[in-house]
């Protein structure tokens, strides 16, 4: 057989750990500690949506509760003014995936504050509530803001993701030249295998329900299209931004999209399957729509001669249609389909799990109940929101709140533990 | 032991849907089925009283369910038994309400009604026994009852040997690995063969049979419903935008249409900008006033009833939903519309 042109093609992950977070005068990264200069990083954020700009810093176990999370990314960078990272917002919307990518690991970039739609996320850095979260085990910069008086909030959810990317390029450059803790050499798929190993692919819903509810793919939202087939190392050079700010728990933020951890726990098993592709699709708000696209999906699976697949989604019940209906098309296609769902199933947990089940597909992963509720201690400090308005108590106050607020708690895209049992019966 | 048991209006003999509407009340000693459940509980055990609510009475109003516990308590009751239900919604609500109020209020309680009764959500952890589908199994569904009512006096747990029904409990906890690599794993496990390795039961959905058409909507009344988070502006209930946990009602009396800033839409799962802009879009007033002054429709309900649609537990849903019917059925409606976003 001819050997497929890109068998050799990939990206080289250069992986620089970050231990330490915080601002200083100038923005340097040195054997595990990162200084963001303070006056560098808020010239990167001007905007005329902005009236004014804050920073914080914090980190893993300190008594912090982050209100109003909405995006947060991973610092990666190909070279000064990013080489092409985030293409289409920062870099020119042409394909990446390939050559060499600095990453900070352990860190992230985090925007906070209040947005119209956007639901308020919480992240508490310590206590009960920091193992749900991806982004209680993270160094992070928050950025908070107050918007320009008269500005449209499309302006200001714009010029932030715009600045989120902007200022996780502008910290990976500072490692661009220092020694790797790791380096990864990750593969593109290849079109077929030879050695009988499995090919499993993802599937990649991605929220589609206009401002502030929208993910964007090199920059543009998927928004009436179809199933569109990519190299999960796109997804490293931040191809996936996320614009999506409804149903904390259930978020997919970009630094999930670009550590994808269904991808990363594949590539783990290489000895027994092979990541053979990443399918991204938008999930439309009509039935006839999902059935189209769940459908195609099912149909490009089978062209790239899957075993099975792994769908995820982003959003509320609603999208429990969108991985329900393609698990049912890849099983009528002889594609064995697992979906990771979170179930809603009522304050006590003994509600219907899901909103949307597939009726021939059953395999299913939970990452826990959205309504159980967790009490969250005081705090010493707060960023982000002064307030939690869902509850009007001050953001560092005990609080009570459905796990259905804590970021990314549920994502589907599986960074998390947290899932469902029955609960043992009473002797 | 000091028992009050509680019946609805039909059982207690006071008439059928025209009774409905009765409030709550106590009565001495036992009281139709109770008669027989009394002869089953044996000498050790008395039904003191029995609690009586019509059914629309109890689902429109479920503070009822903590009058009547209260009245028990004043009777000296040391246990609420109630039922059997069988499969009727409204009185298996009632049952699981008074149950579960028993229950909160430290007295040890038990319902009886059908596995497919929707009520069977509202015990809140209260022990419920089955019952047979309808009063023809009122013989066994009253052994069956006194059993576990026995039981439940001694101080033991109901299993479901004995009967016990309802759902039981998913509740979070830390897996050891990731949800990514337990997907993994769940893909090696299905493509080894094993046809069915799931995390998550797939759930039975109730089906509703429809009403039938009404014969002529030119005589008949309508009411206006909606989950599209419909409030007046500023929201005065302080309605929830997701995961509603209630309902509320406002009056359209002397009003034609939905007026721009007088109504607004709390929903958190759509761009209200559109609602707002038209709150008509979400509770399409005009059009109705306009059919109702044609003479389209007979008329249109006073008031309009409304929640949010987002998030919100199939439990709380079926709550509204029987709330709601009882509701329009004591306003005499025919026909409703629920506008859906």
């Amino acid at each position: 057989m001819i050997w497929p042109m890109n068998a050799q093609a990939g990206l080289t992950r250069v992986v620089h750990d970050v231990c330490e977070l915080d601002l200083g005068e100038r923005t340097s990264y040195d054997a595990g500690r990162l200084t963001v200069g303070e006056e560098s990083v808020l010239d990167l954020l001007r905007d005329p949506a902005f009236a004014e700009v804050r920073l914080g810093c914090t980190s893993p176990g300190d008594s912090v509760r982050i209100v109003g999370a909405l995006d947060a990314v991973q610092p990666c960078s190909k070279g000064p003014g990013g080489g092409g990272v985030f293409p289409g917002l920062l870099g020119p919307a042409m394909p990446v995936g390939r050559g060499e990518t600095h990453v900070l690991r352990g860190t992230a970039v985090l925007a906070a504050g209040y947005l119209p739609r956007a639901q308020e996320a919480v992240i508490d850095m310590s206590g009960p509530a920091a193992p749900l979260s991806p982004l209680s085990a993270t160094h992070n910069l928050v950025i908070a803001w107050t918007p320009a008086e008269d500005a449209d909030w499309g302006d200001v959810d714009q010029a932030l993701r715009r600045g989120l990317v902007k200022v996780a390029a502008h910290l990976a450059e500072a490692a661009l030249e220092a020694e790797p803790d790791a380096v990864e050499v990750l593969a593109e798929p290849s079109e077929s295998t030879s050695d009988g190993k499995p090919r499993v692919g993802v599937i990649l819903n991605l929220q589609t329900q206009g401002r502030f509810k929208d993910v964007f793919v090199y920059g543009r939202s998927l928004s009436g299209g179809l199933p569109t087939v990519i190299s999960p190392t796109e997804l490293d050079d931040g191809a996936v931004v996320s614009g999506q700010f409804g149903h904390p728990a259930l978020k997919n933020p970009t630094i999930l999209h670009q550590t994808h951890p269904v991808v990363a726990a594949l590539r783990a098993r290489s000895d027994e399957l092979e990541l053979a592709a990443l399918i991204l699709c938008p999930e439309p708000v009509n039935q006839a729509d999902k059935e189209l696209v769940s459908a195609h999906a099912a149909r490009l699976c089978g062209q790239l001669q899957l075993d099975a697949a792994i769908a995820t989604k982003e959003g509320g019940g609603n999208a429990d249609a969108d991985v329900s209906l393609k698990m049912d098309r890849l099983e009528e296609e002889g594609i064995t389909a697992v979906g990771i769902l979170a179930e809603m199933a009522g304050r006590d947990g003994t509600g219907p799990p899901l909103v949307v089940p597939p009726t021939k597909a059953t395999a299913l992963v939970s990452t826990g109940n959205y309504d159980e509720r967790m009490t969250l201690p005081a705090v010493d400090r707060a960023l982000g929101r002064e307030r939690i308005a869902l509850l009007d108590q001050a953001s560092t106050d005990e609080v009570e709140l459905p796990v259905a607020a804590i970021y990314c708690a549920q994502s589907t895209l599986g960074w998390g533990r947290l899932t469902c049992a029955e609960a043992e019966i009473a002797s | 032991m000091r028992i009050v048991h509680y019946v609805n209006q039909f059982f207690a003999g006071m008439g059928g849907e025209d009774a409905a509407g009765t409030g709550p009340e106590l009565r001495d000693g036992a009281v139709g089925p109770g008669r027989k459940l009394a002869s089953l509980l044996g000498d050790e055990h008395e039904i003191v009283a029995t609690a009586v609510c019509g059914d629309d009475y109890a689902a429109s109003h479920p503070e009822f369910a903590a009058e009547l516990v209260a009245g028990a308590r004043e009777r000296g009751a040391e246990m609420v038994v109630a039922g059997p239900s069988f499969t009727s919604g409204r009185y298996g609500m009632a049952c699981a309400r008074i149950a579960a109020a028993a229950s909160e209020a430290g007295l040890p309680a038990l319902a009886s009604m059908h596995p497919d009764n929707p009520g069977l959500g509202e015990a809140a952890g209260t022990a419920v026994v089955a019952s047979g589908l309808t009063a023809r199994q009122m013989k066994d569904s009253l052994e069956r009852l006194a059993t576990a009512a026995l039981k439940v006096a001694a101080g033991e747990e109901l299993t479901a040997q004995d009967g016990r029904i309802g759902p039981v409990a998913r509740t979070n906890r830390l897996a050891d690995r990731s949800a990514a690599e337990r997907a993994v794993d769940l893909v090696l496990t299905r493509l080894g063969g094993d046809r069915d390795a799931t995390e998550i039961p797939l759930p039975d959905f109730d089906s509703v049979t429809p009403a039938a058409p009404i014969a002529d909507a030119a005589e008949a009344l309508f009411a206006l419903v909606t989950e599209g988070g419909f409030v007046p502006a500023g929201n005065p209930d302080r309605l929830e935008s997701a995961r509603a946990t209630k309902w509320v009602r406002h009056s359209l009396d002397d009003l034609d249409s939905a007026e721009t800033g007088e109504f607004e839409s709390v929903h958190g799962g759509f761009s209200t900008q559109w609602a707002n802009a038209d709150p008509n879009r979400i509770l399409p007033l005009d059009v109705a006033r306009e059919m109702e002054r044609e003479g389209a429709i007979g008329r249109l309900h006073g008031e309009y009833l409304g929640t949010t649609g987002n998030g919100t537990t199939v439990a709380d849903a079926r709550r509204f939903g029987m709330e709601w019917a009882a509701e329009l059925r004591q306003a005499n409606i025919q026909a409703v519309i629920l506008t859906a976003t």
